[in-house]
């Protein structure tokens, strides 16, 4: 079967992160969500791939390029106007033959376990219309279904009301009919697949391992949590260098080219991507992954947090429930504060405005190519934006530059 | 549900075709059998039991043919006797059927049929299909194709079915109305079955059929006609990425999670048991002097749950009491009378007590799922609770509709006691049968609450369940749902028990459920609602369970579950499906075998 991966999307929601890239090159546990997306529809049995970009199309198509390096071959359809799930379809019709059926996958879907091939089992399974669905805490933000005492889905509900956001929502996997493409000239998305449920119907396929679709800049923690919870072993290329005593616990994965000086602390589970250096005692405590490239000074410690690739932190700063894009330089002893003193839920200023965490820990999320001086606090929920400059924080003679 | 499986070969058939049921035995599991042709003769064997049991008495991998057909059973009407088992075969034994649904037309045909010299044998309406084809053979003069069309022509009904016939050597004869059926192709050998499970041992090239198709299927090929016109139909052949567990699941990830959804059906199902059997128990409980409710596990505490239901609806006391204990505590005499609740009608325990009250001249009486099962058998009123096959080890359908059963019959015995008249039992089952369209909300609306809860509080590992009057056995009844699938320690109480004790273990290694009942029910919901201020007054977490529109209840629990608003009738119904939920999610997420949990077996037949 042939798949069709929208990764147009935009991810507005995710700022200051996906200005600068589309939303399914985000990294968790140290791979990108399209990776893995792909890695697993590989591992399920599909090969060949209609991938729809937008937003910031070439940084897709420059990494994925004809898709040979993940053993599959991938063609291009560019969307002009990423705002839409039923134009992003509509955009691939001319890829697909008439009759022909197709993996619909949203590829910015983070699962741990593969998706794919439970969803194409059930295809196989019930020779219908099938459509993944999940529960989340969060059902208000996806399309919510009702389903049958046979797991075939009666009703779906786009927006959900207070009322229905118990109820299981789509998983953005489905097998869809080329009849989808006919439907979506005249009719929007939720409309077409009523329409599908009450011409062929809609089997569901109940997914039951962890499941997210980042919609805010904190769900990439809990996204990097929920992969990096099935880490059981550690996993050390050979060409890290270890340049002398440094500790390991738990279920570390340090990529080659590593270089780790001596009196370094890295507990599991967590991530160092390719080429990064780690000074001498920096402490790497769990759920941290490390991008590439990234240089980590003496003394510093990561904490529950990512950093994207090419980061440079100064020595003696925390970093910790914090997302860093990439590039970022972050000056010494920079400290992120991760709770308010009276364990209030953390607002963060985005695009939307002031929104709430949900939490009462967290930390900053810095936007690609920011530099915040040395010195500086940042306060619980701090949005750096990208490119941005804080100054450095001078307490002699007065003001930073 | 039943399962039919068939096959044409170049080699003997009867292993194969016994694997076959086997894999169809989830459908269904009272009785099966087989029917192979050899020579022109047709040899027919088929007993009650599993699959496993039946072969071990008639040995049907012994019998010797090229083509064969075998079914196995689940009865929905007719009783679980070896003559109702399928194959049935014509008067002349020139035809043999099996079959899937219902012929709703079968007693007129039967009528003419038997006038006309056929002898019958079952109670069944699938015999009829034999002697029909083989009256229509009769009348054609040995066309089996056309003796086939001439009489499913005659047929109404919904329904799946498939025969050979001496006739016509090597070949089967199928169709599909309704019920499904499906052909598999393979190398030297030709299938049909219910499902894929039937052959997917042996292919994954398959056709399915549809409604008012035919198939004549030969070793070396097949062919699809349309019932009404006799055209060829051109079928796709399918190649099946099958996985064959998922589809006995109907596509659930567990057996549990089917059964749970099943259950808005259950409660229909459980309303067309025939009054008149709830009514003789009715009177049976009325006319003698005490009354025992007899259970074990779930089931006792179903038991439990219906005690009040009697004392609502009637007014009497009757005493639940766990049958493996009953023998060392009660002495029913004459006019004493025991009514046994299992899913299987196998449960030693069950079966002792019964055979203890009947010792004592008592009479008794069953709520049982299985059909011709042992306690169906052994007692004097016995009612089916027509749940369908339950396969997770874990009670959920069988256990609400035995609760539903308890229900209905207190209120024939409000009307025997005079406390509700007739009208009053109509509006109330009126009522049971809303509970349907309620439970169906509870599970498409809330279940995500359920499932939310569950993950925030996975690493908690006591439970206590609280509730009163009649919450009380469902909070015991939710507990036990707990342990048995989630191996964590949880106990059900009356919500007014615990300050004589318990409530000394509640600290922040306890989470505390709170079953509360729905304000209507003023008094029991004042008591409940100072059972949960007493736990959180002492530092514990406590989860709610209430209902829509409960104003009296704000800021009362550390977190809360709403259910849909419910009258008092249904509502411990409703507690019932969200206890089963939470147990559920969270035996998924602790990574449980939650249709096998660990030490448990579905019927426990040993004392």
């Amino acid at each position: 079967m042939r798949a069709l991966v929208l990764a147009a999307g935009r991810g507005t929601g995710l700022y200051p992160f996906t200005d600068t890239r589309p939303k399914a090159m985000l990294p968790v546990a140290g791979e990108k969500l399209l990776d893995s997306a792909l890695e697993k529809l590989r591992a399920a049995g599909v090969t060949d791939v209609v991938m729809v970009v937008g937003h910031c199309a070439d940084k897709i198509i420059n990494y994925f390029s004809g898709g040979a390096e993940h053993g599959m071959s991938i063609q291009y359809v560019r969307q002009n106007d990423p705002t839409d799930i039923r134009d992003a379809i509509r955009c691939a019709r001319d890829h697909f033959q008439s009759g022909e059926g197709f993996l619909l996958v949203y590829a910015d879907v983070l699962t741990s376990g593969n998706i794919y091939r439970h969803v194409i089992q059930t295809f196989g399974s019930f020779n219908q219309p099938v459509a993944a669905i999940c529960h989340t805490p969060q059902a208000q933000n996806f399309g919510t279904v009702y389903l049958d005492a046979d797991m075939r889905i009666n009703r779906l509900v786009e927006k959900p009301s207070e009322k229905e956001v118990g109820n299981y929502v789509l998983a953005g996997v489905f097998v869809m009919p080329y009849k989808l493409f006919d439907l979506l000239e005249d009719h929007e998305m939720d409309e077409s697949l009523n329409e599908i449920i009450s011409s062929t119907g809609l089997r569901s396929a109940i997914w039951e391992e962890p499941w997210l679709d980042a919609q805010r800049p904190w769900d990439l923690l809990k996204g990097n949590q929920m992969v990096m919870r099935t880490w059981t072993e550690a996993r050390v290329s050979g060409t890290v260098q270890l340049r002398g005593a440094v500790q390991f616990r738990g279920p570390v994965w340090i990529e080659s080219e590593v270089v780790i000086e001596s009196g370094a602390s890295i507990f599991g589970p967590c991530f160092i991507g390719k080429g990064s250096f780690l000074g001498n005692g920096v402490l790497v405590r769990p759920n941290t992954s490390v991008g590439a490239g990234c240089t980590i000074g003496f003394g510093v410690e990561l904490k529950n947090c990512i950093l994207l690739d090419k980061v440079r932190v100064g020595r003696l700063s925390y970093i910790g429930d914090s997302v860093v894009g990439e590039g970022a330089y972050i000056g010494s002893g920079t400290l992120t504060v991760n709770h308010n003193l009276d364990r209030t839920e953390i607002s963060l200023p985005l695009k939307d405005g002031m929104v709430k965490s949900g939490s009462d820990k967290l930390g900053a999320f810095i936007g690609d190519g920011a530099h915040v001086g040395a010195s500086n606090t940042l306060a619980a929920g701090a949005v750096v934006a990208p490119g941005q400059v804080v100054p450095h924080r001078y307490t002699y003679p007065g003001e930073g530059v | 549900m039943c399962g039919i499986a068939g096959m044409v070969a170049s080699s003997n058939v009867a292993r194969k075709l016994f694997s076959s049921i086997a894999a169809l035995e989830y459908r269904g599991y009272d009785s099966c059998g087989m029917a192979v042709q050899m020579n022109g003769h047709i040899d027919v064997r088929k007993n009650i039991g599993t699959v496993e049991k039946v072969n071990q008495n008639e040995r049907l991998t012994d019998m010797k043919g090229l083509a064969g057909i075998a079914h196995t059973r689940w009865a929905t009407h007719g009783g679980v006797t070896r003559e109702n088992a399928h194959p049935h075969m014509d008067t002349q034994g020139r035809v043999a059927v099996v079959h899937n649904g219902i012929i709703s037309n079968y007693r007129e045909l039967r009528d003419r049929l038997r006038a006309a010299g056929a002898v019958f044998l079952s109670e069944t309406d699938s015999e009829v299909i034999a002697h029909l084809i083989g009256e229509y053979l009769d009348r054609l003069g040995g066309d089996v194709e056309a003796a086939f069309v001439s009489a499913l022509r005659e047929m109404e009904g919904a329904f799946s079915l498939a025969v050979i016939s001496t006739k016509a050597p090597g070949y089967i004869y199928c169709a599909k109305r309704e019920s499904p059926l499906i052909i598999g192709l393979g190398d030297d050998a030709n299938y049909i079955g219910s499902d894929f499970n039937a052959f997917i041992e042996f292919t994954r090239q398959a056709v399915i059929m549809d409604d008012g198709e035919y198939a004549i299927v030969s070793r070396q090929g097949y062919v699809v006609k349309e019932l009404l016109s006799q055209d060829v139909v051109n079928k796709e052949v399918t190649e099946i990425e099958w996985d064959v567990e998922m589809s006995r699941r109907g596509g659930y990830p567990h057996y549990m999670l089917k059964e749970i959804y099943d259950q808005p059906a259950t409660i229909q199902a459980t309303l067309k048991i025939p009054r008149e059997g709830l009514e003789s128990l009715a009177r049976m409980i009325h006319e003698s002097r005490q009354c025992f409710l007899g259970g074990v596990g779930t089931t006792y505490y179903i038991a439990a749950m219906g005690q009040y239901f009697f004392s609502k609806f009637a007014g009497s006391y009757l005493s639940a009491i766990s049958t493996d204990e009953f023998p060392l505590l009660a002495k029913p005499g004459p006019e004493d009378c025991l009514i046994a609740i299992s899913q299987s009608g196998e449960t030693y325990d069950t079966l002792t007590a019964v055979r203890h009250a009947k010792a004592g001249g008592g009479r008794t009486g069953a709520i049982v799922n299985v059909m011709g099962s042992s306690l169906i058998r052994a007692v004097d009123v016995p009612i089916l609770q027509g749940s369908g096959p339950e396969i997770c080890v874990i009670s959920t359908k069988a256990a609400m509709s035995q609760a539903a059963v308890l229900l209905l019959t207190a209120f024939e015995l409000g009307k025997i006691t005079g406390r509700i008249g007739e009208a009053e039992v109509l509006r109330y089952r009126d009522e049971v049968s809303s509970l349907s369209v309620v439970l169906s909300d509870t599970l498409n609306e809330r279940s995500g609450f359920l499932h939310t809860a569950a993950s925030k509080h996975q690493n908690m590992k006591n439970w206590l369940y609280l509730g009163r009057g009649v919450y009380y056995p469902a909070a015991l009844e939710c507990a036990l749902k707990m342990k048995e699938v989630t191996y964590l320690h949880a106990e059900g109480m009356s919500a007014g028990f615990l300050k004589h004790g318990t409530i000394s273990l509640i600290d922040e290694n306890m989470n505390t459920i709170v079953l509360m009942p729905p304000p209507e029910e003023e008094e029991l919901h004042t008591l409940t609602r100072s059972s949960a201020e007493e736990v959180r007054a002492r530092g514990g977490f406590v989860l709610g369970f209430r209902f829509e529109g409960d104003e009296g209840v704000e800021g009362l629990f550390s977190e809360e579950i709403v259910l849909p608003r419910v009258s008092s009738v249904l509502a411990p119904f409703v507690h019932l499906v969200a206890g089963q939920l939470l147990a559920y999610f969270l035996a998924v997420q602790l990574k449980r075998d939650v249709d096998r949990p660990r030490s448990l077996a579905k019927s426990v037949t040993v004392a």
